[in-house]
């Protein structure tokens, strides 16, 4: 903290802090350790002086749990467990729109809509941590979990339709090994 | 917009096949030789000392000039092939070469210079006997034409007629020979067979028959080649039964007999059986014949004969001498007689006409090539040198049809080989390892040395790559010093090797003369030949590949069958298809007429594949027949069959091998001969390989393919050639049980059919006489939609007869022969390779002929990529893979597959010889010959160097971020 530059510091922080919002201060001290959080670590050393210490600026929050936070967690954790859900109208036109022709494009969004999905039931398990304050987190995990299936189905039957998968027997026919001749046969026009 | 969207994916697809060549890639893979054919008559010209031009008349109804300072062609004109075509006499004088053909149809006048046509006159029918100039006061003005009833004279300046006359007494008398001594006479000789000899005189001016009269003679059955005109018009002959010369004046009223003088009052003999020959000479048309002349008494005792004053006196005895030619140069005539002097060689002597004494230093040598023939003829160039002394060349035609010109002394200058203006049948075999190839190829082949011995055997080898390695890149260097018009590669048979495409090969060739040729195809080259002795001319030959380059150290082998047509007698000739060395091995002897033979995919513990012949007893002989051999054929028996076809008969018959190497008939089809003629039966290449079953449909479902490897394609002609009756019939039988799985007839058809079989598919092309136009036609045969059995093919377990489909399309020209191209793996879209007439060699692609091609396109079709269909056939010109190296004649086309999948070799033979490679799919597999490495490398050694340095400025970017 104590840097052999802090007063240089100050300087570059004036200048380039923008982020530290419109204070025009030389230096300032602040102890309030909640609020420092937002900050950058330099700034954190010259709002010291100008206030008292222990004093912030911004209303402290009330961190008591209220009956509408609850609310919104629960709103919050639905969204994410739609979220998969809603994107599948979007798919849908994309894929309207992308056509059957295999071209660049429309490889891209298959590509796209196929790892979607397959990166989200990678990472489950983040998700539902996400999810672990929610009442009904088993629910919403399985949500969760359909819409990505749905997705990935979406991205499975659009490959279908443009015939990227292996599924006639066309598709298998360079693999058809010559059948074996079991007779041996020769002659021609008499010499 | 329908219409529009089919034609731009047709133009689209078409786009795709053009495939000619480039400019500068002209004579880069391909090459072309121009042979003109056995040589009939030949004439050098003789009006200036310089002159290079050789005048010849061939077998093959050519006629050309080569320069006979390097054997190279100065034009040629090809007439039509077959009797029509057919050259009954060719004779020069001055600038003109007169030449009658067609069994005396044509009479025609080249420009000797240029190869131009100067004239050409129709002759009256009726056949064609003799022709000669005639003279007239020191002038030749022109040539009588005499046929079996008449005599016509016609102008030499433009082929005008100045008179024809009937023979009299035609019926009878064989009127065989015409003769002009400048005298304002033509003689016409006839010949009653062992009668009396007629001869009249003609008046030149009105064709007036001034004299005529008989002689009584006996013994006489034919002029030709017993009598012979010398000195002031008096007749020659000579009889081996009376062992006697007979001198006749022609220009006599009296009706005296021929004065005969016996051969032994000149102390002469005739060999027994032996025919003797007269050889006179008359080197000025307008002038009277020398007195002397060449009596051949036995095939090689040659006597140069002079008659002076009625008095007949030897002037020399040649003997031995096989041949002997007169030839004239100014006002000098000579004799060039040729004498066996060793094995190897034979010494050409001059000598004067006049006195019969010997020139001196006129001796050349003619090295006899061991590969070749013995010589036939002479044709002998003579020229005067400044001292006044007479030089000469001679031209020596050998029994193989070799033409070899030699000068003095004895230096031979360039030699033809004509006999590879007939090849009957080539294959192409791949050419040997080198050294060290096969010293690593011999590396893993043996594996009993352990563990260090197969160390230090991989370093030893290793060691010689290195050194071959290094002793290349230093003739690499020291040839960069020397001038570019030096260096050059030239192809000798020790240093063949394969290259590492496998592109360049040994073509061995099989002519109808009984000569083999190896010649190596990217070249051209001839590197061996051999003369098989005793092959008649109509033999027929089957040719066969026992033993590739593939089994190193065993060397490969070739077989040749060889039956004459005549005896019926058969032979088998074994050698090695790189050097053309005859085999040490021994082929079995055949007593037996062989009627065909069958290549087994079987081989022998040394790696050769077993030859099975059948002769007429239907017994079956192994070549070679070891112990190995003839147990794995008691194992294998029951599923060995063979088919015979007997077109004579219409009868095609199949067999099964017993365990005792005898057979047993299983099945016979019978085609009417009286009604049609079976022409032509193919069966499928054994080194075809088909690497897709099926084909995709639109709806991405199989259709597969019905390949049957024992399926034969049997062509048939009828016998009725009447336009409305006439019909073509195409069928498809199985060779193993007989089984007919397709007939197609066409009615209103003519052949002559060329047709191709492979995979699934049969393309045919015949006359149609109701629309008077060429047809092709497809057949392709497909098992459906499921396979019965995907892992083993056996004709006799297939219950379901396959779909057959079939399309015909109207081709703009006739055709002369048809193959398909061939590749490695089969990967490749497959080509048809058409031969033209005109010369031209098309690659037609396989998916114009297609019988699935839709009359209305629609969704399923396009996703196929299948071209609507079209009567018409197109002949693009990107698609002639010869551009203008045109192929005379062309009558055979072989493939051959090279190491490169999109590579396939070709070789057109007729009279030329015509070498190139087809890539159906365009080259897929190769850079191509323009890629731009500079760039390239270029620009990926900037990118990586960008790399660099900018890796650099990052880390330097990130370091200075880091310290603020």
């Amino acid at each position: 903290m104590a840097s052999p530059g802090s007063l240089g510091g100050g300087a570059v922080s004036t200048r380039g802090g923008g982020g530290a919002g419109a204070r025009r201060l030389k230096w300032a001290l602040e102890l309030s350790l909640g609020s420092s959080r937002g900050r950058g670590d330099r700034q954190s050393n010259q709002g010291d002086a100008l206030y008292p210490i222990g004093y912030s600026d911004k209303p402290v929050p009330d961190t008591s749990v209220q009956e509408t936070d609850r609310n919104l967690v629960e709103k919050r954790c639905w969204d994410v467990a739609l979220g998969p859900l809603k994107q599948i109208p979007m798919n849908l036109f994309i894929m309207y729109m992308s056509g059957n022709t295999i071209s660049i494009f429309p490889i891209m969004m298959v590509c796209m809509m196929a790892w979607r999905p397959i990166q989200a039931l990678m990472s489950v398990s983040a998700t539902f941590k996400l999810l672990e304050s929610s009442s009904q987190q088993w629910l919403q995990g399985l949500v969760y979990f359909i819409g990505n299936l749905l997705g990935l189905a979406l991205a499975v039957y659009k490959c279908q339709s443009m015939g990227l998968l292996p599924t006639h027997s066309s598709d298998w026919l360079a693999f058809i090994e010559p059948p074996q001749r079991m007779e041996i046969m020769g002659g021609g026009m008499v010499l | 917009m329908a219409t529009f969207v089919t034609c731009l994916s047709f133009f689209s697809v078409l786009l795709h096949f053009s495939a000619a060549v480039f400019e500068d890639q002209v004579g880069k893979f391909d090459w072309r030789q121009q042979y003109v054919g056995k040589v009939r008559f030949a004439y050098f010209d003789t009006q200036t000392q310089a002159s290079k031009k050789l005048l010849l008349a061939t077998e093959n109804n050519v006629i050309a000039s080569l320069n006979s300072r390097n054997g190279e062609i100065f034009w040629r004109q090809v007439d039509k092939a077959g009797p029509e075509g057919h050259i009954d006499t060719l004779l020069v004088h001055g600038q003109d070469a007169i030449m009658v053909t067609g069994n005396g149809r044509l009479l025609r006048s080249w420009e000797t210079n240029i190869g131009g046509l100067n004239w050409e006159a129709v002759l009256d029918t009726g056949s064609f006997t003799s022709a000669g100039f005639v003279g007239l006061q020191d002038s030749v003005k022109y040539v009588a034409v005499l046929k079996k009833g008449a005599i016509s004279l016609h102008y030499l300046s433009n082929g005008h007629q100045k008179w024809v006359e009937n023979l009299p007494d035609s019926e009878t008398v064989q009127y065989q020979a015409v003769y002009s001594g400048g005298s304002g006479e033509v003689f016409v000789l006839g010949v009653v067979p062992q009668s009396h000899l007629v001869v009249i005189a003609y008046n030149i001016e009105d064709g007036e028959i001034m004299k005529q009269r008989s002689v009584d003679a006996p013994w006489l059955s034919g002029l030709q080649p017993v009598c012979g005109v010398v000195s002031s018009g008096i007749l020659m002959c000579v009889d081996s039964s009376t062992a006697s010369l007979y001198t006749l004046p022609l220009d006599t009223e009296d009706r005296e007999d021929m004065s005969q003088i016996l051969l032994q009052s000149l102390d002469l003999a005739v060999a027994p059986d032996f025919q003797p020959v007269i050889t006179s000479t008359q080197p000025n048309p307008a002038r009277d014949p020398l007195p002397v002349f060449f009596l051949q008494l036995s095939p090689d005792h040659h006597i140069l004969l002079q008659l002076q004053d009625g008095i007949i006196s030897s002037l020399r005895d040649f003997q031995p001498a096989s041949l002997a030619s007169f030839a004239t140069t100014g006002e000098k005539t000579v004799a060039a007689v040729m004498t066996p002097k060793n094995n190897t060689a034979c010494s050409i002597n001059l000598y004067s006409a006049d006195s019969g004494r010997r020139l001196l230093d006129t001796s050349v040598t003619f090295p006899q090539d061991p590969t070749g023939g013995p010589p036939e003829r002479l044709y002998v160039q003579a020229f005067l040198k400044k001292d006044d002394s007479v030089g000469y060349r001679v031209l020596v035609q050998t029994v193989d049809h070799a033409l070899t010109f030699i000068q003095q002394p004895g230096r031979v200058m360039w030699c033809r080989e004509e006999a590879l203006a007939e090849v009957v049948n080539m294959e192409m075999v791949d050419l040997p390892l080198t050294g060290t190839q096969a010293e690593l190829e011999g590396e893993f082949g043996k594996k009993a040395d352990g563990l260090l011995g197969m160390v230090l055997k991989r370093l030893s080898s290793q060691f010689i790559l290195l050194q071959a390695w290094l002793a290349q890149l230093w003739k690499l260097f020291y040839d960069a010093r020397k001038p570019r018009s030096l260096v050059r590669n030239e192809v000798t048979i020790e240093t063949l090797a394969r290259d590492e495409f496998n592109l360049q090969k040994m073509m061995v060739m099989v002519t109808a003369s009984g000569k083999l040729f190896g010649i190596d195809s990217r070249s051209g080259a001839v590197l061996w030949k051999h003369y098989l002795q005793n092959v008649q001319p109509n033999a027929a030959f089957k040719l066969m590949v026992q033993r590739t380059t593939a089994h190193f150290p065993h060397p490969p082998q070739c077989t040749l069958l060889i039956k004459d047509k005549e005896s019926g007698l058969s032979t088998l000739h074994v050698f090695n298809p790189i050097f053309g060395r005859k085999s040490h091995i021994t082929p079995p002897v055949l007593g037996r007429p062989i009627l065909q033979s069958l290549l087994l995919p079987l081989m022998d513990q040394d790696y050769a594949k077993v030859l099975l012949l059948i002769d007429d007893h239907y017994k079956v002989t192994a070549f070679p027949s070891t112990k190995n051999v003839l147990q794995q054929l008691q194992e294998m028996a029951s599923s060995i069959y063979f088919y015979l076809v007997d077109a004579s008969h219409g009868r095609l018959s199949g067999f099964r091998l017993r365990k005792d190497l005898s057979t047993e008939l299983i099945w016979e089809v019978v085609m009417s001969a009286e009604v049609q003629r079976i022409m032509e039966v193919k069966g499928k290449r054994a080194n075809e390989h088909v690497h897709s079953q099926g084909r995709v449909m639109g709806d991405r479902s199989v259709l597969y393919k019905y390949l049957n490897p024992n399926l034969l394609a049997v062509v048939t002609e009828s016998t009725d050639l009447h336009q409305e009756r006439s019909f073509v019939g195409i069928f498809l039988i199985d060779g193993v049980t007989g089984r007919i799985i397709h007939e197609a007839v066409q009615r209103k058809a003519r052949g002559p059919v060329h047709f191709v079989h492979s995979e699934n598919w049969v393309v045919y092309e015949y006359w149609n006489t109701k629309a008077r136009r060429n047809e092709f036609s497809v057949l392709e045969l497909f098992e459906g939609t499921e396979q019965y059995n995907s892992t083993a093919f056996s004709s006799l377990d297939r219950p379901h007869p396959p779909h057959v489909l079939q399309q015909s399309y109207i081709f703009p020209s006739p055709i002369s022969t048809m193959e398909a191209t061939l590749t490695e793996k089969g990967i490749t879209s497959r080509h048809l390779l058409v031969g033209l007439p005109s010369g031209a060699i098309l690659s037609l692609p396989k998916m114009f002929l297609d019988p699935r091609r839709p009359e209305v396109p629609s969704e399923h079709s396009r996703e196929e990529n299948l071209i609507p269909y079209a009567p018409e056939m197109p002949i693009r010109s990107e698609w002639f893979v010869n551009y203008n190296q045109s192929v005379s004649r062309v009558r055979g086309i072989y493939t051959a597959p090279s190491g490169l999948e999109s590579t396939c070799l070709v070789v057109a033979y007729g009279l030329d010889i015509y070498q190139t490679r087809v890539y159906p799919s365009k080259q897929f597999d190769v850079l191509k010959d323009d890629y731009d490495y500079v760039l390239i490398s270029s620009v990926l050694f900037g990118l990586v160097f960008a790399t660099m340095i900018t890796k650099r400025l990052a880390q330097v970017k990130l370091l200075n971020r880091a310290w603020r």
